[in-house]
This record gives structure tokens, sequence and C-alpha cells, in this order.
């Protein structure tokens, strides 16, 4: 099938000026609201890539997650998967496109079937896409899938309330990855694991990246594991990037005052770091009315009348793009 | 002595001869000013053990201790009715999840005064003004207009602001904290960790923070429990026992951090699960995922002792150089090599 081929020259998963508003009613007497869950966001994502999207919640995280998955459609912006636009599809076009973006969701307690054997689990997906397969080789293709992340053969039959925690996001993974799709979009996929189990699934992931050639799109809070898995970091906040570039520079040098907070505020192992490096003030502005000016300003130590009039746009500084109108000065 | 003083606290559940031990001779003092951090997996017991300090484990569920003293007194001697006036005043506690530790029918102000009049008395207008001294003191802004709000009208950080204020109503002496920033953003969780070492500090509270997160506690404790399959497995002051676990399963769960593994491709794991009821290895409980267990681990189970200052549960316990010491010549079974699961 031509379009799931990636084409030279062409990024795998490309999403410009990408927005999702939704419509609030507050009431009888009181206007409409709308919240701008994700606002402008942009970025490419190559194979075998991982990009990571970072911040706390209500920051559009998940959002973003609905769009690139096709759950929802975009209320403006374009996104491209091989350099076709699937934002606005029919749902018959979108089903085609839906193969090549999976998902891993948070919570493996939650988002598996408990009335369903994890054969038929996995068996779904390509009941579902590839009608064309035989029952013979679509259990197959389960039973390939399984030994692929980690699981015996003989848990085909069992029910998912069988597994611990850790062997359920294996479960997880391996539904996402049976249509052998292109890009794997994952929601806090460790969060609700353990540290020791947590280190086997991110390994599995990354087993599977190389073995796979599959680009993920990791969404998480825990800065350590964003730091380990991904090539790439978007920070977010209330709905826009606020900071975007490469891994290990970000995690070098900081540029945004929102950046740097979320890395001050990571508690760390190491007996001498035991005073607290000035933690953010404040929470999350309510999204349905976002502050004026730059959303971070209240927030911000380093804000001033201009930040909290005028909104800064995402520009490129020290080869990153930064969304910040003093970073020049405090860089 | 010590605020609270806890020897072989054991917490059992299930029928009486094949019982299943959740929390198993577990012992720890926590002193007044002293910030003790439990850390574990879960399934370790942490949470099981203080819902017993509280009184909060419920038939079927069994606790014994040799001894349960708080400020020299035994818990589990006196009556229902003196441990109850202990319980929420002198002892209180903070849950994991905010938004289900309030009641979603009540106002916030309610709330607290509810735990004042049981505890306090006073009249009402006495106690609204005590409300709102504590919403003030746990840093809520306009805590005036924050008093007739309802649960759900507030977020998360606040939400813990709430149960913090009431957990502090009575100006407990221990304060109890199961987990109480897992459900919070990392920002969010810096604030409330402060708050709690302030509050902590200005009265001179014992507090035991019970928590997943190695990093957090090791920033916030004075002394570290380390906790297993029900088992305290290591315990020592915060700075040293990171620095030098002395137990395999501090040296394991540290090394699986990805902040210890940077630069490198692949994490370092445990290999298995946590064991549960009905899989509980007869010997040492770590053996089967252990990447140092011999024929003598797997066979018996180690006791607590005490190594260079340490309380350890390992019969070859960690040296400087995170090898293990007194080990005789056979060589580990190496049965571990595989990534199995």
């Amino acid at each position: 099938m031509s379009f799931l081929d990636s084409k030279p020259g062409v990024p795998l998963l490309e999403s410009d000026d990408l927005a999702r508003h939704y419509g609030v009613r507050r009431g009888i007497g009181k206007p409409d609201a709308t919240v701008k869950a994700l606002d402008g966001v942009s970025f490419t994502l190559e194979s075998k890539k991982t990009l990571a999207v970072v911040g706390e919640s209500g920051c559009g995280k998940s959002t973003l997650a609905r769009q690139l998955t096709l759950i929802e459609k975009p209320s403006a912006g374009a996104l491209k998967i091989n350099g076709d636009a699937v934002g606005n599809l029919s749902d018959k076009d979108a089903k085609m496109f839906r193969r090549t973006v999976q998902m891993i969701f948070q919570n493996p307690y939650g988002s598996l079937n408990p009335r369903k054997k994890v054969g038929q689990i996995l068996g779904e997906p390509i009941l579902l896409n590839m009608d064309h397969l035989g029952r013979k080789e679509r259990e197959e293709r389960v039973r390939d899938t399984m030994a692929k992340v980690g699981l015996r053969p003989e848990f085909y039959g069992r029910y998912p309330h069988m597994f611990s925690g850790g062997q359920r996001q294996r479960i997880s993974i391996a539904r996402a990855l049976i249509l052998e799709p292109k890009v794997i979009v994952a929601d806090e996929p460790v969060s609700a694991l353990d540290v020791s189990v947590q280190a086997q699934v991110l390994n599995l992931m990354m087993d599977l990246q190389e073995e796979m050639n599959v680009a993920y799109v990791f969404i998480s809070h825990d800065l350590s594991v964003v730091r380990h898995i991904a090539d790439d970091v978007m920070v977010m906040y209330l709905g826009r990037v606020a900071e975007k570039g490469p891994t290990e520079e970000i995690f070098a040098k900081p540029l945004h005052p929102y950046t740097r907070a979320l890395l001050a505020s990571a508690p760390k192992i190491d007996p001498t770091h035991r005073v607290k490096s000035e933690p953010l003030t404040g929470e999350l502005p309510s999204p349905i009315n976002p502050p004026s000016g730059c959303a971070f300003h209240k927030r911000c130590p380093f804000a001033n009348e201009h930040c909290s009039q005028v909104r800064p746009e995402l520009r490129m500084f020290e080869g990153r793009e930064v969304a910040c109108h003093r970073v020049e000065e405090i860089a | 002595m010590a605020l609270l003083e806890v020897k072989n606290l054991t917490v059992e559940f299930g029928s009486e001869d094949k019982p299943f031990r959740a929390v198993d001779s577990v012992s720890y003092s926590v002193d007044r000013g002293e910030v003790l951090g439990i850390v574990g997996e879960s399934g370790s017991g942490k949470s099981v053990s203080s819902l017993a300090i509280m009184g909060l484990i419920d038939f079927p569920g069994r606790v014994t201790a040799d001894s349960l003293t708080f400020d020299g007194q035994d818990l589990l001697k006196m009556s229902a009715r003196k441990r109850r006036a202990i319980t929420g005043k002198d002892i209180a506690m903070i849950f994991q999840d905010p938004m289900s530790a309030l009641n979603p029918c009540f106002t916030v102000e309610a709330q607290i005064m509810e735990a004042l009049q049981v505890h306090e008395g006073g009249n009402k207008k006495q106690r609204r003004e005590r409300a709102l001294d504590l919403l003030n003191q746990v840093g809520i802004p306009d805590a005036k207009s924050r008093m007739t709000a309802y649960p759900h009208q507030l977020s998360g950080g606040m939400s813990q602001r709430v149960v913090i204020a009431m957990a502090i109503a009575c100006q407990p002496r221990l304060l109890i904290a199961d987990e109480p920033t897992t459900a919070l953003d990392v920002t969010i969780q810096a604030q409330i960790i402060d708050l709690l070492l302030k509050l902590q500090d200005d009265s001179d509270m014992g507090l035991l923070l019970i928590t997943h997160d190695l990093a957090l506690v090791s920033e916030a404790a004075n002394r570290i429990q380390v906790m297993y399959a029900g088992q305290l497995f290591e315990s020592g002051p915060a700075d040293s026992i990171f620095a030098a676990p002395r137990h395999p399963y501090t040296q394991a769960l540290l090394e699986a951090l990805p902040e210890r593994s940077v630069g490198r491709d692949r994490l370092s794991t445990i290999p298995g699960v946590v064991p549960g009821q009905y899989d509980r290895p007869k010997g040492c409980l770590l053996a089967p995922r252990c990447r140092y267990a011999n024929d003598h681990c797997i066979a018996d189970r180690p006791e607590v002792n005490d190594f260079n200052g340490r309380d350890v549960r390992c019969f070859y316990p960690l040296n400087d150089q995170g090898q293990p010491t007194g080990q005789p010549t056979s060589q580990p079974t190496g049965q571990n090599a595989g990534e199995t699961v």
C-alpha cells in the first residue's frame, strides 16, 4: 500500500499549527466559553525517533495525543502522515491512516477490557483492519507479537486480571504494535508502574523501536525517563509550546523559565542536593480564562510589563525553539 | 524516648491457619522533629503499616506487635475510646489522593471544622476563625473565599493543601503522609513537600513520609527505611543509604532509575515482580530476583542485622564497592541473567 511507504525527504509525521478548541457551556445566562486545549503546535517526527512531550496536567499533552491518533479532528492547522494531510478526513479514509498511528494508554488496569482474553484483545485490531486474514493467520500474528513483547504464548487464553501491572502494559504495547504502525503515541506509559518494572518496560520499548522502526511520541511528566528515551523534547504550557529542542541540550541548559522550573522542581538522588531551588509558585491558570500576554508570566521570576501584554511567539535561539521575550537576557 | 516506637509490627490478612503477611515484623521509631522516609514498591506493605498505626485496619485484618508506643503509651493496649482521642489529634494522616480524601458533599470549611469539633471543641465562631487561620497557614491564596468552596472547585494541589490543613488542625505531634504528592504535578509536588517540611520544622513534629519515589525521599527525609514485600530490608541515614547501599535490593532499585544510566542505552532492571500472596519464596524474599543470591539465600530467610551502623536484612550485605561481603566461595547461582517476566 503506497500511502504507508515512507517517502524520501518527507517527515513521517508533521504537525503544522495544530489547534483544538472545545466549547464549554457555563450555565444559563452566561456566554459559552472556548477552551484552547491545543493552540498552534508544530513539530515534525522522523522514523525511528522519539519525541517527548512534557508539561503539567492541563497543558494539552493528551489533547495532542487524541489529534495525532485521529481520534478527534483538529479545529485548525494541518496534520500530515507521510506528507498526506489527514486532519479532516472522512471516517472511512481516517480508518486507513489510523493503522499507521497507534496508542499506548497510561493506566494498564483501565485500558484492557476485563471480559476479553488476551488473544481476543490483540486479535481485535486485526479483525477490524485486516479482514483478509483468516482465523489461523490472525492467531499466528497475535502469538508472534506476544513473543516480541516478552509474553509467553500460553498467556493467549488468559484474562487481564491474571497479570501484573508490568505485564499488562506489555499487552497494551503488543496491541499497539500488532498492526505494524509507523508511529506509536504513548501517553504516560510507565507512570503507573514501579521503578524496577518501569525499567523493564522502557527497555522493551527501546528494543522494539530498533526492531520495528517505529517512531514514538512519548508523553510523560517524568523528566528522568524523558531524558533517557527521547531524541527531542517539546515542553508545553497551557496548550502552547514553550520550548523545543534536542534532549541533551535542553537538559544541559534549559532556556525557557518554565523548563528551568520544571527541571529544578524534580527531586534528585544526590545527598548534596537538598536545598530547594526556587520551586515555582502558583498553579497552572485556568484555560478558560488564560492570562494576557505570555501565559506563564504570572509564575515567571523574570516577567516584566512586556510579558504581560504581548504573547511571545516561538523563535529560534541557540539551535532551539523558545517562546520567551527575554531569552537573550536570561540565557 | 522516641515519639513513636514500633516493635515487630505484623499485619495479617486471610485465614488464621494460612495468613497472608502484608507487614512482617517491622520495627522503627520516629523522634520529635525527625523526618523518617519509608520507601518501597507497591505491595511492600508501606501503606498497610501506617494504616495499622492509625488503627485503620479493619476485620479481617489482624494487627500484632510487641509494642506500638506513642509518647510512652502503648496504642494496642489502651481502650478504643482513648485511642480515638489520640488518632486524628496527636497522630494525623494525609492520604495519597486528595480528591477522594475530601467529602464532595461538604464545603472546605465544614470539613476542617469537623475535625476541630471532635478534638478541640470550642464554639462555631472560634472554629471558623481557626479554620481560616489554617488555610492561610497552608498557603491557600484568598483563603476567605475558599472557605465555602466545595472540593470539586479546587485543583489537586489546593485540595492537598486543604487535606494538610485538616491534618494539622489539632497540632499533631506525628504526621503520617502516605504518598502525599503522587497524584500531583512535579512543580506542585515541590510546593507541597516544601510546605510539609516547613510545618514539620516550625512545630517540631515527627513526620513519617511514605513514598515510592526514591529521589523525593532522599531529598526530604533524615532517615530512610527500604521495605520489600512487607519486610524491612534496610534502614539508615538519608545521606549515606543511597550513596552506599548495603542491601542488594536498594542497590538494584537505584540502578533501575533512568538518571543512573545517563548515556547508556539500556536501563538495568530487576527481573520478575514483587512476590504476592501465593508465590512467596521459602528463603529470602528477594532471592528469585537478586543477582547475588546463592543456595543459602534460597533455603533460609535472613534476619535484620546491624552492619556498619545500618540495619540490613541480608546474609551478605554489600561493602562500599557494592560487592557482597562474607559470601563463601560458591558462585552466585546466576539464574537471573535473562530478562524474564
